[in-house]
């Protein structure tokens, strides 16, 4: 028993020290796909750190999303820097070299980040040790929740209302990035046959793997938010093989699944208030249902979002030239 | 009739209505100016009714989901949330309608649905009793923010909405950061519960300066104003009305209340600083604003300084609380209401003359009058002159001032109202002259003009209100607001 408590602790030490050795490569790499690829490399160590810290929710977001749509997410953005201005190696390092910035430009921000780090240390670890937070008063609720994974209850029930809100986060996301323009023109590039074929055997599995994510997560770690990540990787493998997208579809009905995760969650807070007279309250009967609905919209509308956001700009139709 | 109105959920409707326009007006986009006009003149319905609510019945409760805090979340309404509301509904409303004329088709269809969805984030911040809900509201307002800054897809305006995004990111991240000590130290993020079980320990401590720095950022106090002109500047004009009067409010609104809730028996030393560098941007603001050439970057450096005049909130606070936030509140009103309308009249000019050269306005005031003239009463209030709102909030925060025997800050409002009659004057005067260039004038919409003047006419109308205004911000008004209630 001991000495695999020792492996663990030795284990997380090897972690702590990784993920910040690979925090500075990211940081002081100068080449950008490097950077990027480190960067996922952090995500998947960090998605580890969260096993060992018994948070496997936060886990499979971690690794889902941190580790890999926001990699896919800055590999799009690296491409399309490359694409605008092809940056020759050597005029990087001249211009850095002309930038050399002063002896005190540079040890004041170093100093001043130090004090932060020790005052922020120094709380942190005058923090109560065992801190049960709120713990205790979702177990007693959990009855009362509709399923029986606690993270689900917390993020659909007790504090549903958040949700609701991050839903319109995302949607402000994308349509923010829609405000920046910038059409992809939708050129037919030379699909890689290989890509071609594992996407006709990784998407259905995708898929699949979504939908058990979604079902599972009233019981166990899973749910919405991992849900949509997973389908929103399906759909961002099938941008790059090349599929082609019918103009008739990226009008409304896409409008239609980006907004129907947070359309949905409106609509059920609005009627429940209406009938049950407050804001999300469900009956205990039909919260596991009422909140299967949410997550599956709410999945479908993650998904679609993240895959509209690996594509960038507006899709080309009529209403938006 | 008063029975139905005090009974129904306003602060809900408040909340659920602008996200539910917003989503139809993206689904919709040909329909967007009539879904937007509608959501936002309901939404002034919903304050009105609120406000009602509040007058018979005391400050509002709702437990979300029927859990109640510390478990769930809980919407809380007094005096200050219904004042913030207040701004919203007659900020929004006057933007919008100027909105009409000034986009383009392809730009309303961009501008509606977010503009739609802050509205509903403000308004749920406004109204959050939960310092995570708060967080969560405030990734919507600072998300649509940027969005709505780069709008215009000019250079400098993706230029502005980049330093926006980098700076409300990370203010937001400080502030989380704060949240989490804060829940780790009291286990709860409920602000009531928070205010009862915090005591004073060094994670206390370090969560206050992540909050406060964070929230500074955001609220872009001097020496963290570095992203605001340009942001503020290069964006379209109802986009730079909107985050000068309302963005910037939300995130000093969750400072002053933390504030006066949490943290006001706990900061000796922090409530100076506040102070000192709110006297330092009222200053510094006023300054740069003077030697701008153009208009809109005056008009963001004057955001700048007043702005600074909010802060000094914080050193008053503890001597003299309602006598202290409720002049800054009306002060953020009155500055909502001027600022909005000075930054619609830079567009009117913009759209006029094609530029916003202040040296070359060129008899605006023969060909604009209405225009200028919205200028002048939007510059009398932020002047500080009577009769205004902004004589009001200022007057009340001077007093104060005076009261506690804080000498220094009332030489630096007087410098700073001195220094703001000097910068709008430098325009003012530009507007009668006449200027060596030509160009080609265009016609202004009579709907930008009015809705100009409408806000302008409202600031100095607020001048005249201070009595009833007063009998609405002290709903609920004892030491701990939101502990009363309950």
């Amino acid at each position: 028993m001991e000495a695999i408590d020792i492996a663990l602790g030795l284990f997380d030490l090897l972690l702590v020290f990784l993920l910040l050795w690979l925090a500075w490569l990211v940081m002081s790499s100068e080449d950008l796909f490097k950077a990027i690829v480190l960067f996922v490399a952090f995500g998947l160590l960090m998605a580890l750190v969260w096993v060992r810290l018994e948070a496997p929710d936060i886990a499979l977001a971690e690794a889902a999303i941190g580790a890999g749509l926001t990699g896919a997410l800055l590999m799009a953005a690296l491409d399309r820097l490359n694409a605008v201005k092809p940056m020759p190696a050597a005029a990087v390092v001249t211009s850095a070299k002309r930038e050399q910035p002063s002896l005190p430009s540079k040890v004041l921000p170093l100093v001043a980040l130090v004090l932060i780090v020790l005052g922020l240390g120094y709380a942190l670890l005058s923090l109560p040790d065992v801190a049960d937070g709120l713990v205790p008063n979702v177990k007693e609720q959990m009855a009362q929740s509709g399923v029986k994974n606690p993270v689900t209850a917390v993020l659909l029930n007790f504090r549903g209302y958040d949700t609701l809100l991050e839903m319109v986060v995302l949607l402000l996301a994308l349509l923010s990035v829609w405000s920046l323009g910038g059409v992809r023109k939708l050129s037919p590039r030379n699909t890689n046959p290989v890509l071609a074929s594992l996407c006709r055997v990784l998407v259905p599995v995708l898929i699949l793997v979504s939908c058990y994510l979604l079902w599972v997560g009233a019981d166990a770690p899973g749910g919405a938010f991992q849900a949509g990540s997973v389908l929103g990787a399906a759909g961002v493998l099938l941008l790059l093989s090349g599929w082609h997208v019918e103009q008739k579809i990226l009008l409304w009905p896409l409008r239609f699944i980006l907004v129907l995760g947070s359309g949905v969650f409106i609509i059920i807070a609005a009627v429940l208030f209406f009938t049950q007279g407050g804001l999300l309250t469900y009956p205990v009967a039909q919260a596991g249902w009422l909140i299967l609905l949410l997550e599956s919209a709410a999945t479908l509308s993650i998904g679609a979002t993240l895959a509209a956001l690996f594509f960038g700009g507006i899709p080309k139709s009529r209403v938006d030239q | 009739m008063g029975g139905l109105l005090s009974d129904a959920h306003w602060g809900v409707l408040l909340i659920l209505l602008p996200l539910f326009g917003g989503l139809c007006s993206f689904l919709w986009p040909g329909a967007v100016k009539f879904i937007g006009l509608a959501t936002v003149s309901a939404v002034a319905l919903s304050v009105v009714g609120l406000g009602d609510q509040l007058l018979t019945t005391g400050v509002y409760h709702h437990a979300v989901g029927g859990w109640g805090a510390p478990l769930g979340i809980d919407l809380y309404a007094d005096g200050l949330s219904l004042f913030m509301l207040m701004v919203n509904a007659l900020v929004g409303l006057g933007v919008s309608i100027y909105a009409l004329d000034y986009f383009d088709q392809g730009e309303a269809r961009r501008f509606w649905p977010l503009w739609l969805l802050l509205l509903g984030g403000l308004n749920a911040l406004f109204l959050s009793a939960d310092i995570f809900n708060l967080y969560v509201t405030l990734e919507i307002v600072g998300l649509a923010g940027v969005g709505l800054a780069s709008l215009s897809r000019s250079g400098a305006a993706l230029d502005g909405a980049m330093r926006y995004l980098m700076a409300t990111l990370l203010g937001s991240l400080c502030y989380l950061l704060g949240v989490a000590l804060l829940y780790h130290s009291a286990g709860t993020v409920d602000i009531p519960l928070l205010a009862e079980r915090l005591e004073s320990t060094p994670p206390v401590w370090a969560a206050l300066g992540l909050i406060c720095a964070g929230l500074a950022l955001k609220t872009a106090l001097f020496p963290l104003h570095f992203w605001l002109p340009k942001a503020h500047a290069s964006a379209s004009a109802p986009v730079s009305a909107l985050l000068s009067a309302l963005v910037v409010k939300a995130s000093f609104y969750i400072l002053l209340r933390l504030w006066l809730e949490i943290f006001s028996v706990r900061t000796e030393g922090v409530d100076d600083l506040l102070g000192a560098l709110g006297m330092a941007a009222i200053i510094w603001g006023s300054l740069q604003a003077l030697q701008q050439t153009r208009l809109k970057l005056m008009i963001a450096y004057s955001t700048v300084s007043q702005m600074g005049y909010l802060f000094l909130v914080f050193p008053l606070a503890a001597a003299g609380a309602f006598s202290a936030w409720s002049a800054v509140a009306y002060l953020i009103l009155s500055h909502a209401l001027a600022k909005s309308s000075m930054f619609l009249v830079a567009g009117n000019l913009m759209h006029f003359g094609g530029h916003d050269r202040i040296a070359d306005l060129d008899r605006a005031v023969q060909r604009l009058p209405i225009t200028v003239g919205a200028f002048a009463l939007a510059g009398v209030s932020i002047m500080g002159l009577p009769p205004s709102g902004g004589f009001i909030g200022k007057w009340l925060l001077l007093n104060e001032a005076l009261n506690q025997g804080r000498w220094d800050l009332v030489i630096v409002m007087m410098i700073g109202g001195v220094l703001a009659a000097a910068y709008i004057f430098k325009v003012l005067g530009f507007a009668f002259t006449q200027a060596p260039v030509t160009h080609e004038p265009k016609g202004v919409p009579a709907i930008m003009e009015w809705s100009a003047l409408l806000l302008a006419v409202a600031a100095i109308v607020l001048g005249f209100l201070a009595s009833p205004l007063m009998l609405i911000l002290g709903i609920g008004e004892t030491v701990q607001l939101m502990g009363a209630g309950q």
